[in-house]
């Protein structure tokens, strides 16, 4: 059988050829990703946001109640979720590229996306899944030259391939400063294109009837798709988080009695099978809120068991109560099967999202079939440095 | 068309690092709804010189794997333990198929690659995957019928080579069953050879079959009281069997004497019938057999029977005048009856020792003895040695031994192998029809007479001779028992055709079922009545067969 990446070879013996590369021990080091790696995120693109003072809530809530009592509603009493997307990421550095006198990492990422149906009986299905495998390199002034990359563009790739300069602005790689933090940066941007990508293929089956939840938040989709969506009724979208930040702080009135509560706080009192208020974020794009999924006594620590959950908001409106309490009741109905023993964030997983996660993951090409076409020219003898 | 092709999808195999496929398993996940059975056999792609090339494969086992690393994490997954828990999601999980491989049809044995759609093999692809189709059709006996989980069946041929010879011989059956499943198949199968042997041949081929239990055997020329269900007039059918009895004017029954004078001692009385019964020159030859069960430590009884049956043979002088039992227990040369005292001594051997042989002599053909040893035969009691001297092919001879006792039924079982191996051997020379080619001996309970002991008996040694060397000779023995680990190996180990219906787990732990692999001893534990595995010299693995029930009357209890 040959190897499914054989088409990238020519293009990496250019690379090797082109440039000096001190390739990696092993051929490859798989970068691993940061365990809250959501969290992290979800505090980079809500920068600047570390007090929320408002609600997207209608009728707007009593700021001295804010939780509200959201009892579990099963799939065969309300089927509401039905899409799930999920992406994942498995990055490896391959070496250090010298040329002229830059120095600079050399990174392929392997991404993915899937979408997965749920049927009436509750069996998924795999709607859709998307895969890249991305060469991440440095142009210009930090990296490789105009003309190498002109060539490296011009050779023959597979369709599923591409080179991508991780100097490139966005949200993610922006805040990172280390060359291999900000390939990995890029690489997880670029998951999350495709993430959004699959959300345009359920566009004609959502409804007030059919939602879809993506794991994680809802800012990385583009602008072109709120545009779309203002158009709509609703975008029948939510983000569930499993993991988020935990500065923030929340505070409903001016008055210096009135107490500043950090989220901490606000979770710890939060009992099970209720939700917090909907909060405004994002200069009133998406409203959010919290949703305790699990019993305390059956988790080791107040913060577990919650999830956020983030709602686009596309013409700025108010969150009805009653969509937020039929969401919040939907949502702890999935809290079971869990990846109990597999995934350390088991307590707030749900499980159509961590199927998709192991469809991608199961199609990754493995170690061994990247590094058989990874193959540098030998170096030569004490080099150009 | 389409339609069916699409039905018999049943899923893809699977090649995992922890679970490789290879030349001689492979595994595949089942697509949900279908239903797959241990013993089901399936067919996948395979690469080829030219083309492509099928290999077959039989399912051994099924697993069901889930995606839950623990039960802890399935009892957490059911909200800690709540019964009526029910997820939106359900675990996902498969059941996964562990296939061993029977056959490629381009004889590539190259491990079956991973994601390569799995179906059910068809009629011809199961006759494929046995090797039957490289049986020639005049060798070809049914011997079964091979059921799958899709409503598919196929006739499971054996090959007439591998039974009769003279490739290789002997069918043993074992397995708790019960309620006659092993006699029936032995039955069944003896008809299926007979009916499919042509004519001309059939004449060459006797049959001797020992009742051992109830009447089971003594109607076997009349018909069933119970009409044929459908399901079993298919079976017959698909048999290419005709589902009658065996033809009376073939059938032969003989019955043992009883205490009631001209009297049969069984549990029913055929229509037509011959009694048997030893007298001591019918018998003097045999003594060793009565004695089968005798401990006999330093073979001094051993000792006593051959100077008696050379005595008897050669007209000794102090012979001269034994002529019966009563003549040898209460006569010269064992016993001195004018001083009524037992001799003290005669050719070396002590007197205790003849007091020995005497006592059990006594007790086996005087006191304790179900009829059949007489002084002096009448005309009407037959020799059994002397009539199976006269057997002819193309016949079928029952001999009763239900109601005897068990020394009895070991003396007449070894007269009836005795006489069989003596007449393949060295046939009389007064016989002036040919001698049957092959002679069939079908016998239940061989655990009694060749047990799986290290020492061995006269008896025990005749089951051997036969086993290991029948074949030359034409004696095929259709052997049945409980517990093949009763019998003694080389008996079974000489058998090409092994038959297994139910039997216990300790039981096929035991040495003597090695030949099995353990995914398909499991599947022993689980075999319903009238479910046997067979398991034949040309097949490449054992498979899972049913048959149809007895055509002839039998004792209803």
């Amino acid at each position: 059988m040959p190897n499914p990446l054989g088409e990238i070879i020519p293009l990496l013996e250019l690379l090797g050829t082109e440039i000096n590369i001190l390739p990696a021990i092993g051929g490859a080091v798989e970068e691993l990703s940061h365990p809250d790696q959501e969290e992290i995120e979800d505090a980079t693109i809500d920068k600047g946001e570390s007090t929320i003072t408002e609600f997207a809530e209608l009728p707007e809530p009593d700021p001295s109640n804010i939780y509200r009592s959201t009892p579990i509603l099963s799939r065969k009493q309300k089927h509401l979720f039905r899409f799930f997307i999920d992406g994942s990421i498995r990055t490896y550095f391959l070496g250090t590229g010298i040329e002229a006198n830059r120095s600079f990492p050399i990174e392929l990422s392997q991404i993915g996306a899937a979408v997965v149906s749920r049927e009436d009986d509750g069996q998924p299905k795999i709607l859709l899944h998307r895969s890249k495998v991305l060469l991440l390199l440095p142009r210009q002034n930090q990296g490789i030259s105009d003309t190498l990359w002109e060539e490296l563009r011009k050779l023959p790739k597979p369709e599923n391939f591409e080179i991508v300069d991780f100097t490139l602005p966005d949200p993610l790689s922006d805040v990172k400063s280390e060359p291999r933090d900000k390939a990995g940066a890029k690489g997880r941007a670029e998951m999350h294109r495709l993430e959004i990508d699959l959300i345009k293929a359920t566009d004609d089956y959502r409804n007030n009837d059919s939602w879809l939840i993506l794991d994680g938040s809802v800012r990385f989709i583009e602008q072109e798709i709120w545009d779309y969506w203002r158009e709509k009724e609703s975008p029948y979208v939510i983000g569930v988080a499993k993991s988020f930040r935990k500065d923030l702080y929340f505070q409903f009135s001016k008055r210096m009695s009135s107490r500043r509560k950090d989220i901490t706080a606000l979770l710890a009192g939060l009992p099970y099978a209720h939700r917090t208020a909907v909060f405004n974020s994002d200069s009133n794009r998406i409203g959010f809120w919290y949703v305790r999924i699990r019993e305390q006594k059956e988790v080791d620590y107040p913060l577990m068991g919650v999830v956020k959950v983030e709602i686009p908001r596309p013409k700025m409106e108010l969150i009805p109560s009653d969509l937020a309490d039929l969401i919040s009741s939907c949502l702890i109905a999935e809290r079971n099967v869990t990846p109990y023993g597999l995934d350390r964030r088991w307590h707030c997983s749900l499980y159509p999202i961590y199927i998709a996660e192991q469809v991608i993951k199961n199609r990754f090409y493995s170690k061994e079939v990247l590094m058989g076409c990874i193959k540098w020219p030998r170096t030569k003898r004490g080099g150009n440095i | 068309m389409r339609e069916l092709e699409n039905t018999q999808k049943i899923g893809k195999t699977s090649a995992t690092e922890r679970d490789p496929n290879t030349s001689d398993k492979f595994m595949f996940w089942l697509t949900p709804r279908v239903i797959v059975n241990p013993f089901d056999i399936v067919e996948v792609e395979q690469v080829s010189h030219e083309g492509k090339s099928k290999t077959y494969g039989l399912v051994t086992t099924l697993e069901h794997r889930t995606d839950s690393p623990t039960h802890l994490a399935n009892f957490i997954s059911s909200n800690f333990g709540e019964l009526t828990e029910e997820p939106n999601t359900p675990r996902q999980g498969t059941t996964i198929a562990h296939v061993n491989v029977l056959s490629n049809d381009e004889e590539i044995y190259m491990p079956v690659p991973s994601e390569k759609i799995v179906k059910f093999a068809d009629e011809e692809g199961i006759q494929k995957a046995l090797g039957i189709d490289t049986m020639d059709p005049k060798d070809r006996i049914p011997a079964g019928l091979i059921k799958m989980s899709n409503g598919v069946s196929a006739v499971a041929y054996v090959d007439r080579r591998y039974i009769l010879g003279p490739e290789s011989a002997h069918i043993n059956i074992s397995g708790i069953s019960g309620l006659a499943t092993k006699t029936s198949y032995a039955m069944f199968l003896i008809q299926s050879i007979l009916q499919k042997t042509p004519p001309e041949e059939k004449s060459k081929i006797a049959v001797i079959l020992l009742n051992v239990k109830h009447g089971d055997l003594l109607m076997i020329d009349q018909r069933r009281d119970k009409d044929f269900t459908v399901e079993e007039m298919e079976m017959w059918e698909k048999l290419e069997l005709e589902p009658k009895p065996f033809d009376s004017d073939i059938v032969h029954y003989y019955l043992p004497k009883s205490h009631q004078l001209g009297r049969p001692n069984s549990f029913i009385e055929p229509n037509f019938y011959k009694i048997y019964a030893y007298d001591l020159d019918s018998c003097a030859d045999k003594l060793d057999l009565l004695f089968a069960q005798v401990p006999d430590t330093y073979f001094t009884l051993e000792s006593i029977i051959s100077e008696i049956k050379e005595g008897i043979r050669n007209n000794e002088q102090d012979f001269k005048n034994v002529r019966s039992w009563d003549n040898l227990l209460n006569g010269p040369p064992l016993f001195d009856p004018k001083s009524g005292k037992a001799i003290s001594d005669w050719r070396g051997i002590r007197g205790s020792s003849i007091g020995v042989f005497r006592r059990h002599m006594r007790r086996m053909v005087k006191t304790n003895h179900s009829g059949i040893f007489v002084n002096s035969r009448a005309s009407r009691e037959e020799s059994l040695s002397e009539e199976f001297l006269k057997i002819k092919g193309g016949h079928v001879y029952v001999v009763d031994i239900a109601k005897l006792y068990e020394h009895e039924q070991m003396l007449v079982f070894g007269d009836l192998l005795k006489t069989t191996y003596s007449l393949k051997a060295e046939p009389p020379e007064d016989r002036e029809e040919p001698v049957p080619e092959k002679i069939i001996f079908f016998v239940d309970e061989l655990n009694k007479y060749a047990p799986a002991r290290e020492r061995t008996s006269p008896l025990t040694d005749l089951v051997l001779e036969i086993a290991e060397r029948g074949r030359s000779l034409g004696v095929i023995l259709i052997s049945a028992q409980q517990f093949m680990s009763a019998v003694h190996p080389r008996v079974t180990g000489n058998c090409a055709t092994k038959v297994i219906g139910k039997s216990g787990s300790a039981e096929i732990m035991e040495p003597d079922y090695r030949f099995l692999e353990n995914e398909i001893k499991s599947n022993i534990t689980r075999l319903t009545k009238g479910e046997l595995l067979l398991s034949h010299a040309v097949y490449r693995q054992p498979v899972k067969i049913v048959f149809p029930r007895p055509t002839f009357k039998q004792q209803e209890f």
